[in-house]
């Protein structure tokens, strides 16, 4: 299923939950893990001096620094690291979004897992002037699904067998749902494919009566089975839903419900908003609520 | 004595000084290189010398630029002071009968009125100047022996130009030391920082040459001095 | 010792040398062994009698001690008026004293000569508009730097930056392959988004020719995304060379003539194999500066232009507006108080201002534009012109040099900074970093991009 993946960290205790996702997965899969890690951005012309994310000091980059980090980052995760687990370590200097997406073009993964946010985004490092956050980045323009691991709750991986996928009928849905098929019949597990309703705007002009909500939903199921049916019969446990409310919401809601544990959905978000994540689109969203890992594929 | 600083000292120190600035103003402009300054001088004739005139032009007008305009009393008393400093020796009545005598030719002369007022302005502007350079720092940390010499040796003519005018003691007396001091001045011209009198029109117009060549001037944007 | 290991008067020539003198942590032993560093007097003293001719000359030699260029220097002002940094002052005392003594000056004078040099003068130009005699320190102060780059008297990172050109044609170490690859990766990147999108390579004859600063490639391709968008929409036909593409040159900043003129006639050298009918650069101002304003006489240029028509980033912008290549969508205009940073390098130094403010009237809703004073050609630097940005041991002088800049934002009241040009750029974030003022700041394609009003046959299907 997973033979490479590229787990882009922080190395630090906002990337725990993600960390120990990656490795479980990793190891899960005998995948090999490229522990990815930007120890600071550039911010001084052409100097070489960058302001380390850890420490949050100016520091000059050299190569007995950067031997130093990595040196760091092993230590870091070498409780995970030891009994044959097949993994190396990366540690560069640039825009975390963009660096991950270099590596990314070079080592071509399958997936790519992003840690934690490096939290107050005041003084985060990371975040300085980079519009929009690294995750809408590397979201919108991997090549790979990207999973993403935000809450604790979300992190406890025991091996795959409830998947939510949560589609808007878009194309890159499609591709949402052809990755989501993909796991599902690889590793047999059960396929929830859920669609939400938005209330919001089709309640736009005046409150909808419930009968049309109703009505509304049952054209969206017949929508859910002309289009995924035929596959979904491939698999053994299979369900559709469409319910109505908040999207992202009833996304999380429905995954919890379900005890599934990986959600994935379309990233099409097709303009990186610089202000306020939290207007982000759906999947957004629903990686910040979500209690178990989400999956964004976007081609 | 007067003889003889109205006769060949006189000469010598015309000569010196129109010569001297004749020369260094022609070496000037031959010493420009258009590959060391990085202005395409002969490349763009016509642009450099608009933007010659303009640059020479605009720092000519009181209050024509903008530093000009940041400083005020600067601007006032450096016009007051070279106002006078041009005007007076160019155009005072006796000045220009000497002239005629010797030379044979004279320039429009002003009254004794408002040469007197010049001259007045004149010293009243360099006290000014002096003051400048003694009492603020800027220009206190640059100032050496040398800026207080010349502005000694451009104020020496004025001062006793004005003990003989108001005839105080011996007049013949002030009046031989302030050809004197005049004829210094002129030789001092070509070798000493007066010899900005003439090679402000030279820098400036390199200048001008600069922006209007290079920095703008081919863009079509006039230097906003 | 004479000439040590890192700090020496040979050029960094080989990526070997370029990575031997980056593995001196912070330069700190290079600056050990500048202090033992031997002065080449006849050298020296040679060089200025070839090089030092009547403008300079006279220069020195006119300047009245008057002070008036005092105020017009931000350093000056922004270190409490220090006398000792009244630009005649700094250049009489550095410069002026080497004359002097006729090249036979010390080792501590030489270090204190780079200390004036490149962390008390920024380049920017601006006392030369205030003299009345029209001396520009300025450009004196890049003859200088010259002299003490011979010398081997140049801050580490201008020494690394001046190797890089020489050794990679670009600041940065970045090779040919790196640069069209990054491209390519871009479009790829983009291309869903913006259906033909394409940035091609080596096209012989193209309208335009685009350049750039390897910083783009390296840390912020988003910078060639957004270019290769902008011309996309606009449909011009343009292309980049595959080699001769960076724009830059901090060899002008550390005074190394003869890697400036290697640069230069990499770009040119690209201008004469393919052709275009013009050469735009990237919203850099150094770089506008050292390949179309001072490139041409590295090079022996002798009309004083580039081979082909070259223009800034935002003399294209302009008139791709003007013209309707680019279309705004006036709803999506700019509406909240903006400011634009003047940049000396082509504002002061090459008459731009009217191509910005042009840009800005497109862009930003009437009313919510507001000038810094002051502004245009009178405009300060933004603090870290020069090379003054990348020199670790100047970086205090650095941030106090922001401070003018800082000053003049606030006063705006503007939250928004456009600053097209990188060093401006980075210095406006450094500024923010430093003293937190809460301000954005931009270059113009991002924003642009955001507005345009996209024809229908160049979206994607959906």
């Amino acid at each position: 299923m997973f033979k490479k993946i590229l787990f882009a960290t922080s190395a630090t205790e906002v990337s725990d939950h993600a960390a120990r996702v990656a490795f479980n997965i990793a190891r899960s899969y005998n995948a090999h893990l490229n522990i990815f890690h930007v120890l600071g951005v550039p911010s001084r012309g052409f100097s070489q001096v960058v302001v380390d994310v850890k420490t949050k000091e100016r520091v000059d980059v050299d190569d007995d620094y950067m031997d130093w980090v990595k040196e760091e980052v092993t230590t870091y995760y070498s409780k995970y690291l030891d009994n044959g687990l097949e993994s190396s370590i990366t540690v560069t200097v640039g825009l975390p979004a963009r660096e991950i997406l270099r590596q990314a073009k070079d080592t071509k993964p399958d997936l790519i897992l992003l840690g934690g946010s490096t939290g107050d985004e005041k003084d985060s490092v990371y975040k300085k002037n980079s519009a929009g956050s690294t995750l809408q980045k590397v979201a919108r323009s991997a090549k790979c699904p990207v999973l993403v691991v935000n809450r604790p709750a979300a992190s406890f991986w025991g091996g795959l067998s409830n998947i939510t996928f949560g589609t808007d009928f878009s194309k890159t849905s499609d591709k949402a749902f052809d990755f989501a098929f993909k796991i599902a019949k690889a590793l047999d597990c059960e396929l929830n494919v859920f669609h939400a309703l938005d209330i919001f705007s089709l309640s736009i002009g005046g409150i909808l009566p419930q009968d049309d909500i109703e009505q509304k939903i049952r054209e969206k199921l017949r929508t859910i089975r002309s289009r995924y049916e035929t596959r979904l019969k491939e698999l053994k446990n299979y369900s559709m839903e469409v319910l109505e409310g908040i999207p992202y919401i009833e996304i999380v809601k429905y995954a919890r419900d379900n005890h599934s544990d990986l959600i994935v959905m379309a990233h099409h978000s097709r303009k990186i908003k610089s202000e306020d994540a939290n207007l982000g689109d759906n999947v957004e969203q629903v990686i910040v609520r979500a209690g178990c890992p989400v999956i964004s594929v976007n081609r | 004595m007067h003889t003889f600083l109205t006769g060949i000292f006189f000469w010598i120190a015309l000569s010196v000084c129109l010569i001297g600035m004749l020369v260094r103003f022609v070496l000037y402009f031959r010493g420009l290189s258009w590959q060391l300054d990085r202005v395409a001088y002969k490349a763009h004739p016509m642009h450099g010398f608009k933007g010659a005139i303009r640059s020479i032009y605009k720092w000519m007008l009181p209050f024509g630029t903008f530093g000009w305009r940041t400083q005020p009393f600067m601007a006032i008393i450096f016009f007051g002071f070279h106002m006078g400093a041009i005007f007076v020796p160019l155009f005072l009545v006796a000045h220009n009968m000497f002239l005629e005598s010797k030379l044979g030719f004279s320039f429009f002369t002003m009254g004794a009125g408002l040469a007197d007022f010049l001259t007045w302005t004149t010293l009243i502007c360099a006290f000014f100047l002096i003051l400048r350079r003694i009492a603020l720092p800027e220009v206190r940390i640059m100032t050496n022996f040398h800026d207080y010499l010349i502005l000694f040796i451009s104020l020496a003519p004025f001062i006793t130009g004005l003990l003989a005018r108001y005839q105080v003691g011996d007049y013949s007396f002030w009046l031989n030391l302030h050809i004197f001091c005049g004829e210094v001045l002129l030789i001092a011209i070509p070798f000493t920082k007066l010899s900005h009198v003439f090679l402000f029109f030279a820098s400036r117009a390199q200048l001008g040459m600069d922006f209007g060549i290079k920095r703008g001037g081919m863009k079509g944007t006039k230097m906003a001095w | 010792m004479p000439e040590g290991k890192y700090c020496n008067k040979t050029p960094v020539e080989t990526p070997e040398e370029v990575n031997f003198l980056l593995s001196d942590t912070s330069g700190n032993t290079y600056y050990e062994e500048m202090e033992s560093l031997d002065i080449d007097s006849d050298l020296l003293w040679k060089t200025i009698q070839n090089t030092f001719k009547s403008r300079l000359k006279t220069w020195l030699e006119i300047c009245a001690h008057c002070g008036m260029c005092a105020e017009s220097c931000f350093l000056y002002q922004v270190n409490n008026r220090d006398p000792k940094q009244v630009p005649a002052y700094k250049i009489q005392s550095t410069l002026g004293e080497i004359i002097n003594r006729k090249g036979k000056v010390d080792n501590k004078f030489m270090r204190h000569a780079m200390e004036v040099a490149w962390a008390q003068c920024t380049c920017c130009n601006r006392c030369g508009t205030y003299c009345p005699h029209g001396i520009d320190t300025g450009i004196m102060f890049g003859y200088l730097r010259g002299l003490l780059y011979q010398q081997g008297f140049v801050p580490w990172e201008m020494k690394i930056g001046a190797g890089m050109h020489r050794t990679y044609r670009a600041q940065m170490d970045v090779t040919n392959e790196d640069f069209v690859e990054t491209f390519e990766w871009m479009i790829e990147e983009n291309e869903d988004e913006y259906p033909g999108l394409t940035a091609p390579v080596d096209k012989e004859g193209a309208d335009i020719l685009y350049t750039v600063n390897a910083r783009e490639v390296k840390h912020y391709p988003e910078d060639l995304a957004e270019a290769a968008i902008l011309f996309h929409i606009a449909g011009e036909n343009w292309t980049i060379p595959s080699a001769g593409w960076e724009q830059t040159s901090l060899a002008m900043f550390a005074g190394d003539w003869a890697a400036c003129k290697m640069q230069v006639e990499s770009v040119y050298a690209a201008m004469e194999r393919l052709k275009p009918k013009r050469m735009i650069g990237t919203e850099c101002g150094h770089a506008h500066r050292a390949t179309v304003i001072e490139g041409p006489y590295w090079a022996g240029r002798k009309d004083g232009l580039p081979p082909v028509e070259s223009i800034h980033y935002v003399e294209w912008l302009a008139e791709a507006l003007r013209t309707g290549k680019l279309k705004i969508d006036p709803s999506k205009r700019i509406k909240e108080l903006v400011t634009i940073q003047d940049s000396c390098n082509y504002i002061r130094n090459q008459g731009l201002k009217d191509a910005t403010r042009e840009i800005i009237s497109y862009i930003v809703e009437p009313g919510y534009f507001v000038e810094m004073s002051p502004n245009k050609e009178h405009n300060y630097c933004c603090g870290g012109g020069g090379g003054f940005n990348g020199i670790g041991i100047f970086r205090k002088q650095r941030n106090k040099a922001l401070i003018t800049k800082r000053d003049q934002i606030l006063k705006t009241g503007a939250k928004l900074v456009l600053a097209p040009c990188h060093n401006c750029w980075d210095a406006i974030r450094d500024l923010e970093e430093e003293y937190n003022i809460g301000i954005r700041w931009s270059f113009l394609k991002p924003v642009i991009i955001k507005m345009l009003d996209i024809p229908d046959h160049l979206k994607p299907e959906e």
